[in-house]
């Protein structure tokens, strides 16, 4: 007999999650719904007399209407719709008690459903302070199931809660409500359609007739059944018949739900006359931080704060795992025989494994940052603040949390578009978020302004100018080509932004930690097994055919078919003031954009990483053209860095638009949009470099 | 009566108005949602239904309100759909 299945549900900022990981702790297991992009976490809990329970932490939302994916699969995973998981035995509905009244909309939906919940009222300790009385006694007669208050952040209320999982008896609600009469005859329609054509038991179908009716954009994902043919046919009728009355059946419903869950809460809910009055420490941080000016302060501030963070902290871990990288090629090297075997495994696999986990720790701060904001409340008025400068572009203020996630990895910038509702909007974010510099571009700057900069040392106000000028380049592309987007290909009107913005609160750390573990192990397992793969196939490009025994590494490279690629380029490259030898770089950085730097070592017989690039700096100012000319010049440095902001050079990235967006048409049109623009913005800039005397 | 022009264009308290035109520290009872129904369920769904009282906190292309005690922002293309009716004002000088 397999163990209940508890899926738990609940609005966005009730505390959900920190529930999810109080109840399953470390017995969790993170996944993919098939054929959608949604995350699906299970866990296992343990009842009072040690049996297994199976906790599905279903997506947020605040109604089973669905708008977005995750809302979707939140609602068929409750209807049953989905073939890879099994309906519910039971839910945990979770809200939050200082809103009682606003967050039982879903809860109201969720008992239709005619399962037994357990509703749990998260956040009882800020309730209190605001000087609410919530009578749970009346409210578990009143509903007829069990009502635990609780504090997930602390575990206070965890142990009632397991408890009340445990028991085998757990009731039916006593739930019931006024369906207002002019739909009462659509819903017994729909309803009894649904038992008989789509095999659904009545309550369940009651549910789902009533989400019908009054889902209006209904979003439909893989892996949900479809209706059955004479089910949709009774919809449209009925639709139809009411858009020739005129009746706004949709609104009807919504009221009708709103008002019983406000008879519901008037007897419920008590506010004794000594509410706290005057603002609460929320207010009074707002008043700074969404100041129109001084919050302007706080976020660059913050955001700069946090990014120097993320650039100066994660040195040092990369510059060890760079070593431990280093040393483990060496190690290879001393046990086995010069030979193919051995170059495949120091460069094709270690290579290939260490330009991703190199960037690990950069990627796991962001992550960790991120995830404080989020935390402690900040992200929302972050996003709030990026509103109206991601509405003159054509998004709203959710699509700054993406793009600002790119500036280490475009990839989780990608996946975490999955937020946005709005499928224009998503997707315009998505084929923007490369043009964000990301970290892997870093080391190919670093090395351009070595080669660039006359004398031995960089000055740090050069340094930092030049890289500070390729980063708001690149963000200046990414946003005016999401205006030129919204304006032609996916024309559209911003999708507002109705946002709820949580009270701060004291990050809870071992969530945010474990949410950075989570995202980073998402990370390596999209990121990481396709630029491994990607990385073998380079080398092998690089490594055959093999040169003339003797040859330097240099002369391998040149004849290999990594270096007749490059030769095929040239023509191409040539205009921007490129070489094959630059080519051959391009080529290979395409596994990963810091290959570049490598990459040239070896075609130039350099020695040296990414760190030390003096012997490298030395050759490539020394490199010249066949006729003699200098082939590196501050001009053709230059226009190299400008390239690498704009051009699509991360396969790994294309990969995961591809499973993003489910077809191979947007990764196609992102890279020839990308590496066109990076053609003809360089084009246009060598040639007026030239014109200038550069 | 001395019939002074009008000079304050503020909304009188029971006059119905979009909430992108309540005053910075008014509060509105919303009496409609007129507009897009998709951004009307929305609204409705996140509690800003009939007879919610709302204060717009600040903003203007995207306004910062509050809402039983919660802080919701709000895109001023959203905003535009909900009619409230003004709670606490002045009338304007006569």
């Amino acid at each position: 007999m397999r163990p209940p299945v508890y899926a738990l549900v609940g609005t966005p900022n009730c505390g959900k999650t920190t529930l999810f990981n109080a109840l399953t702790g470390l017995n969790q297991k993170i996944g993919n719904y098939p054929g959608v992009t949604v995350e699906k976490h299970e866990g296992t809990a343990y009842s009072q007399h040690g049996q297994p329970m199976t906790v599905i932490d279903l997506p947020g939302a605040y109604s089973l209407a669905a708008r977005a994916p995750d809302e979707a699969v939140l609602r068929d995973v409750l209807l049953g719709r989905r073939a890879d998981t099994p309906q519910p035995d039971r839910i945990i509905c979770i809200v939050d008690a200082t809103n009682l009244e606003r967050n039982l909309y879903l809860v109201h939906q969720v008992l239709d459903l005619g399962r037994p919940v357990i509703l749990v009222l998260n956040m009882m300790d800020l309730a209190a302070r605001a000087g609410l009385r919530l009578r749970l006694g009346r409210m578990e007669q009143t509903l007829g199931l069990p009502v635990i208050p609780c504090v997930a952040i602390n575990g206070t209320g965890l142990l009632e809660l397991k408890l009340a999982m445990s028991r085998h008896d757990l009731p039916l609600s006593r739930h019931n409500w006024d369906v207002p009469a002019p739909i009462a005859a659509a819903v017994t329609e729909l309803q009894a359609s649904l038992t008989n054509h789509d095999g659904k038991p009545p309550l369940i179908a009651r549910a789902e007739a009533l989400l019908l009716l009054t889902d209006r954009d209904s979003v439909r994902v893989a892996g949900s059944t479809p209706l059955h043919p004479r089910t949709a046919e009774i919809l449209r009728q009925w639709q139809q018949r009411w858009a020739a009355e005129g009746t706004d059946w949709a609104e009807m419903l919504v009221n009708a739900r709103h008002r019983s869950i406000a008879r519901l809460c008037a007897n419920l809910v008590e506010h004794p006359g000594a509410a706290p009055t005057g603002r609460s420490a929320s207010d009074r941080i707002d008043a700074v931080a969404t100041h129109p000016w001084w919050g302007w302060v706080v976020f660059i501030g913050v955001m700069a704060a946090m990014f120097f963070s993320i650039f100066t902290l994660a040195e040092y871990p990369m510059n060890w795992i760079d070593g431990r990288m280093a040393a483990l090629a060496d190690g290879v090297k001393h046990v086995l025989a010069p030979g193919d075997l051995r170059d495949l495994l120091t460069n094709g696999v270690i290579g290939g494994a260490g330009a991703v986990i190199v960037f690990l720790p950069q990627i796991m701060l962001l992550f960790f940052f991120i995830g404080l904001l989020e935390s402690t409340g900040y992200m929302a008025r972050a996003a709030f603040f990026m509103d109206r400068l991601m509405g003159r572009v054509g998004l709203n203020g959710r699509a700054f949390i993406p793009l600002l996630s790119s500036h280490a990895c475009a990839i989780p910038g990608i996946m975490s578009t999955r937020t946005i509702e709005d499928k224009r909007d998503r997707l315009t974010t998505i084929l923007v978020a490369p043009l964000m510099s990301c970290s892997a571009r870093l080391p190919v700057f670093l090395l351009m302004i070595a080669a660039l900069v006359p004398g031995d040392r960089v000055p740090v106000v050069t340094k930092v100018g030049l890289i500070l000028f390729m980063y708001t380049l690149g963000a200046a592309g990414a946003f005016g080509f999401a205006w030129l987007f919204k304006r032609t290909l996916l024309k559209g009107a911003p999708s507002p932004m109705i946002l709820e913005m949580p009270p701060y609160r004291v990050p809870a750390l071992p969530a945010v930690v474990r949410q950075m573990w989570e995202r980073a192990w998402a990370f390596l397992g999209s990121a990481g097994t396709v630029i491994l793969g990607i990385s073998i196939v380079l080398w092998f490009l690089t490594a055959y055919p093999k040169a003339p025994a003797g040859a330097t590494p240099g002369a391998q490279l040149a004849q290999s078919y990594a270096g007749r690629a490059g030769h095929l380029l040239e023509p191409v490259i040539k205009p921007l003031g490129f070489d094959w030898q630059i080519g051959i770089g391009l080529v290979t950085s395409m596994a990963a954009r810091e290959v570049f730097v490598s990459t040239m070592g070896v075609v130039f017989n350099a020695e040296g990483g990414k760190k030390d690039t003096t012997p490298l700096r030395e050759a490539l100012r020394q490199a010249t053209w066949p006729d003699g000319r200098p082939l590196f010049t501050p001009l053709t440095c230059f226009t190299l860095m400008i390239y690498y902001v704009f051009a699509m050079q991360c396969l790994s990235t294309l990969a995961v638009v591809r499973r993003e967006t489910g077809s191979w048409k947007w990764p196609a049109f992102q890279l020839a949009y990308m590496t066109g623009t990076a053609w003809i913005v360089c084009f246009v800039v060598v040639n007026t470099g030239r014109a200038l005397g550069f | 009566m001395d019939q002074s022009p009008q000079t304050s264009s503020q909304p009188a308290k029971g006059e119905r108005i979009r909430l992108t035109d309540l005053p910075v520290g008014t509060a509105g009872r919303v009496c409609d949602l007129e507009g897009e129904a998709n951004v009307c369920a929305r609204l409705r769904e996140i509690g800003i239904c009939e007879s919610a009282v709302i204060e717009r906190i600040s903003g203007q292309h995207t306004l910062l309100c509050q809402l039983c005690g919660t802080r919701i922002a709000l895109s001023d293309s959203a905003a535009k759909y909900i009619m409230v009716e003004r709670l606490n004002g002045q009338k304007p000088k006569g």
